[in-house]
């Protein structure tokens, strides 16, 4: 069951400039004389991976990140520029809403020409309507004109479809979206039967909660290219992380109040005072070690705070609320460290600010920060895990 | 061939397109070419008094009709298949089908309702006896067979390359008239001036025309010579016309 159901290598594409007129003549010459066309823009770039069968893939990256151009050349509605995509089965894809319907027909004559355009005709199409109008169960309406219908209903028909003719593959581009709840619930419990039974799943999906429900690995693009390819956590985690810094940095940073009466010199995390990413796992302690600087000699107060990289607060404390002083070591530098015993932070990144304040710990006057970053797997929600305990019901068996 | 049904299935689709919405149906396919004939005979004959050149006791209409009927078939199918890729855009850019699919469906289904328009007309001449010769029907529809190869052949080639140069298709709607009329289909071959006459024959559609008449209506015999000429030339538009289409269908996408 581990053979490979789709390799692609090198594979990129790129799209033909057409500004005037006269470029679309000159690229059908090229094309026609030496079946060649230089001029372009590249949206896709170098992507090589393997997809085994049995395998699920999350596709994720930003928009323009050339998730669904990757998913038109698997499934063969365009050609690659550059390398190759091989397939060893039947795809089927779902790339977008009620694609191939025609909106004039009913139903019944649209679900025809779908499945004649995956090659079921005649008897087989006989045998296959009744099971696919069931699952797509929406009543009278399958003989109405497609046109009268709401975009809900296209999905369903268009899943519908898809679910009743088991491609090797199926490639879905966010058309999960679209159904209502149960609808929903339904897809994905007929996607996750299919995975079970040994089908392959390539998903493209904003929904993060979507894509680690339902693939085992993820695939990040990013500007064209594969930004990483792994394990589903470690990439939307990585993803996420990447999103929240760059919606931060978007943000404007705050002022730093750098009046040089109190200041941080530095702060070390685990031992660890390069300003790299500390990486630990979820449950370890986290050591904050930092060095503060004092320039009249008066104690510094301090303060540090956990917040996600895309600056929501998680905790924040100050000496002066716990009583405490950090240490002098000489009349200028003082030290201290705040441990956090068994750290309950979820997966994901982290930046921890370290402040120094007044001696009365009423104004900030330098912020030093660090980034962390939580490993492992989890499906909770939030960012740090809350002690819980489920009562009058049973322990789940598996 | 796995799209064969695909092609039965984008062709029936076509056919019902047209009637879509119409009260008689298919009805009208029939209903169409005999209004038509009725206006041709109600225009040419009383109108403008048309008559047959070459002198034969056979009627105007009938002249008109078993040349002009499969005309339209022929230029129709152009016509509409030149853009059929392009009004397809929407299909092509999200589901991975033989694209030539559509050029076969379009083709065949403008050559199946003119094929049925003809075969009305035929018929209905044949039963007022307007000198139609029931043996050259059989011969007749086999010449249908060439015609649709030269149809698809241009089809071919104008739905590719409209799909990169947007004028070809208004282009080949104004080429067509010209055609039909550089063709014996309102009059005959004859009456070209005798010095130019062999300049008929370098439109495809010359000896279609001779041959119809000829096998329906017994005026004059068919030329081998030329219906093997334009055997092969049918064949070599299919052949160019697919190539160019295979060649160019791998980029059709970028360019919609």
């Amino acid at each position: 069951m581990s053979d490979v159901l789709v390799r692609l290598q090198g594979l990129g594409k790129a799209y033909p400039k057409v500004h005037r007129g006269s470029d679309r003549i000159r690229a059908l010459m090229r094309l026609l004389v030496r079946g060649v066309d230089k001029d372009r823009i590249e949206v896709l770039r170098d992507v090589s991976l393997e997809i085994r069968r049995g395998e699920s893939l999350g596709l994720i990256g930003a928009n323009g990140a050339g998730k669904s151009t990757l998913l038109k050349l698997i499934s063969g509605v365009l050609t690659p520029t550059a390398g190759t995509v091989a397939l060893n089965g039947e795809v089927g894809a779902l790339l977008e809403l009620g694609a191939g319907f025609h909106p004039d027909y009913s139903g019944r004559d649209n679900i025809a020409l779908a499945a004649a355009l995956h090659g079921i005709t005649g008897a087989k199409l006989r045998e296959f309507l009744p099971k696919i109008i069931e699952f797509a169960d929406i009543g009278n309406y399958i003989d109405e004109p497609i046109k009268h219908y709401s975009s809900g209903m296209i999905v369903r028909l268009g899943f519908a479809v898809i679910a009743t003719l088991k491609p090797d593959l199926l490639i879905t581009d966010e058309v999960l979206a679209v159904g209502d709840e149960s609808f929903q619930k339904k897809c994905i419990a007929w996607m996750q039967d299919y995975l079970d039974g040994g089908g392959t799943l390539i998903l493209v999906s904003h929904s993060m909660y979507h894509v680690q429900k339902l693939c085992k690995q993820a695939c990040w693009l990013r500007g064209g290219r594969i930004e990483m390819l792994g394990d589903v956590f470690d990439v939307t985690q990585a993803y996420l992380a990447w999103h929240e810094r760059k919606s931060a940095s978007d943000v404007a940073e705050p002022d730093r109040m750098h009046a040089g009466e109190f200041g941080v010199l530095s702060v070390a995390l685990n031992g660890d005072d390069k300003k790299q990413v500390v990486l630990m796992n979820r449950g370890e302690t986290l050591d904050v070690a930092m060095r503060l600087h004092s320039r009249d000699g008066r104690p510094p107060g301090v303060a540090v705070g956990i917040v996600r990289a895309d600056g929501t607060a998680v905790y924040g404390v100050s000496a002066e609320m716990d009583g405490f002083h950090p240490m002098a070591i000489d009349p200028h530098e003082y030290e201290c460290t705040l441990r956090f015993a068994e750290l309950q932070l979820l997966p994901g990144s982290y930046v921890v600010r370290v402040h120094a304040m007044d001696t009365e710990g009423a104004r900030i006057f330098d912020t030093l920060e660090c980034g962390i970053t939580v490993r492992g797997s989890s499906r909770e929600f939030g960012f740090v895990q809350l002690p819980h305990r489920w009562l009058g019901g049973a322990e789940a068996t598996s | 061939m796995a799209s064969l049904g695909l092609i039965v299935g984008l062709t029936r689709r076509e056919i019902r397109n047209r009637f879509n919405g119409t009260l008689s149906g298919g009805l009208w396919a029939l209903l169409q070419p005999l209004l038509q004939l009725a206006i041709y005979s109600f225009v040419f004959v009383r109108i403008f008094n048309a008559r047959v050149p070459e002198g034969s006791s056979i009627a105007y209409v009938p002249y008109l009709a078993v040349a002009l009927w499969p005309w339209t078939a022929f230029s129709e199918a152009v016509v509409r298949a030149s853009i059929v890729i392009q009004e397809n855009a929407a299909l092509i850019g999200k589901v991975a089908m033989p694209r030539q699919a559509l050029v076969w469906a379009s083709v065949g289904s403008s050559f199946i309702v003119h094929l049925a328009g003809f075969a009305a007309v035929v018929v209905v001449l044949w039963l007022l006896g307007q000198g139609v010769d029931p043996r050259g029907i059989l011969p007749a529809l086999l010449l249908y067979v060439p015609l649709f190869a030269l149809a698809a052949g241009f089809a071919f080639l104008c739905a590719a390359m409209q799909v990169f140069v947007r004028d070809l298709a208004p282009l080949v709607t104004q080429l067509m008239p010209l055609l039909m009329f550089t063709a014996p289909i309102f009059y005959g071959s004859r009456q070209w001036p005798s010095n130019v006459q062999f300049l008929l024959h370098l439109n495809p559609y010359t000896t279609y025309a001779e041959s119809f008449r000829a096998l329906l209506l017994g005026m004059g015999a068919v030329d081998a010579g030329n219906v093997l000429v334009a055997l092969a030339a049918a064949a070599l538009v299919l052949f160019a016309g697919l190539w160019t289409f295979r060649r160019l269908d791998p980029h059709f996408e970028d360019f919609l």
